[in-house]
């Protein structure tokens, strides 16, 4: 048999099931499935969760002063400019204004070229912490041994982030 | 016995596996559209308005091919849809993985994401089952089934 001629029965075969289909819908007890949906289903799919692993650390770990470890202060401009860790690289996380694309991956090129051991993230310390959250975004981007300060700057420098 | 006709007959079992399998993958369909039509919104792929319309007749196209390839009647014609939806399918998967969407794949009975979530497991099974569908369309040459009772063989 031809592929033309295949197809062609295919599509004979399709189109009777598909009638098939339309008129046993139509005389179904409860008048079966309108045919055209006139409102959106609501369908519960979780929201990705951004990449991978992390693991959280201490305020007090001493690895965080080692020069080994990259630094990242996830918390506003204005927190960031008011204290941070020595060396630290600020990206802030704000949970309605994503991390743009190209800054995450210079980011994640810098900590790649950095010769790091690890990543030591803080941020507000909340729940949830914007420093985790960076951390997964990190880790997601094929960043091993990704850590976010547990309690964030709060932890680190005795203050209440506003 | 040349390896044309070994593979032949290894076409026998092969669509007998397909064809209950996509009987036994429509019949909640079938009985259930509504929820069906809830698993193709999840996929976010179809336009509200043609979700229902797939919701309904995706699984009689479903049926019709299964049941063809289990009674032996227009083999190569049933593969050709089993392949063509397999080939459907596997694209709305792939599409739904990158997305990142934690969904299941609403091919069996309607369940949640944490009974059967989509991974790339579901892509390879998915696969298999293409690969069997044209390994039919290929070497079927209509040894058992109302084909060979009619005597209608493919060329």
């Amino acid at each position: 048999m031809k592929w033309c001629s295949l197809l062609a029965e295919a599509a004979v075969v399709a189109a009777t099931a598909a009638a098939a289909a339309l008129v046993f819908n139509t005389v179904r007890p409860n008048g079966g499935l309108p045919l055209i949906a006139r409102t959106p289903y609501q369908v519960l799919v979780p929201c990705p969760e951004p990449g991978g692993a992390v693991q959280p650390i201490p305020a007090d770990d001493p690895a965080l002063s080692y020069d080994r470890t990259f630094l990242i202060d996830a918390r506003p401009a204005e927190e960031f400019n008011r204290q941070h860790l020595p060396g630290a690289v600020h990206l802030p996380y704000d949970w309605l204004d994503p991390v743009p694309d190209g800054d995450l991956q210079q980011l994640v090129e810098a900590i790649a070229a950095s010769g790091a051991t690890r990543v030591a993230v803080y941020g507000d310390g909340g729940r949830p912490d914007n420093g985790e959250h960076l951390g997964r975004e990190i880790s997601g981007r094929g960043i091993k041994n990704v850590f976010f300060v547990s309690g964030g700057a709060p932890e680190l420098f005795g203050v209440a982030t506003p | 016995m040349n390896a044309t006709r070994i593979a032949a007959w290894l076409t026998v079992p092969a669509r007998w596996y397909l064809g209950l399998l996509f009987v036994a993958a429509c019949l909640h369909k079938i009985a259930d559209p509504h929820s069906f039509a809830i698993d193709i919104s999840t996929y976010d792929i179809l336009p509200l308005s043609l979700v229902n319309l797939a919701a309904i007749t995706l699984p009689w196209i479903e049926l019709a091919a299964g049941a063809m390839l289990l009674v032996g009647w227009r083999v190569r014609t049933s593969s050709v849809l089993i392949a063509g939806m397999m080939a459907v399918f596997l694209a709305a998967l792939m599409v739904a993985l990158a997305r990142g969407l934690d969904m299941s794949c609403g091919c069996f009975a309607s369940q949640g994401a944490d009974e059967d979530p989509i991974s790339r497991l579901t892509i390879l099974r998915d696969l298999w089952w293409l690969g069997l569908a044209l390994f039919v369309l290929v070497f079927d040459r209509g040894l058992v089934g109302i084909d060979h009772l009619l005597d209608r063989r493919p060329e």
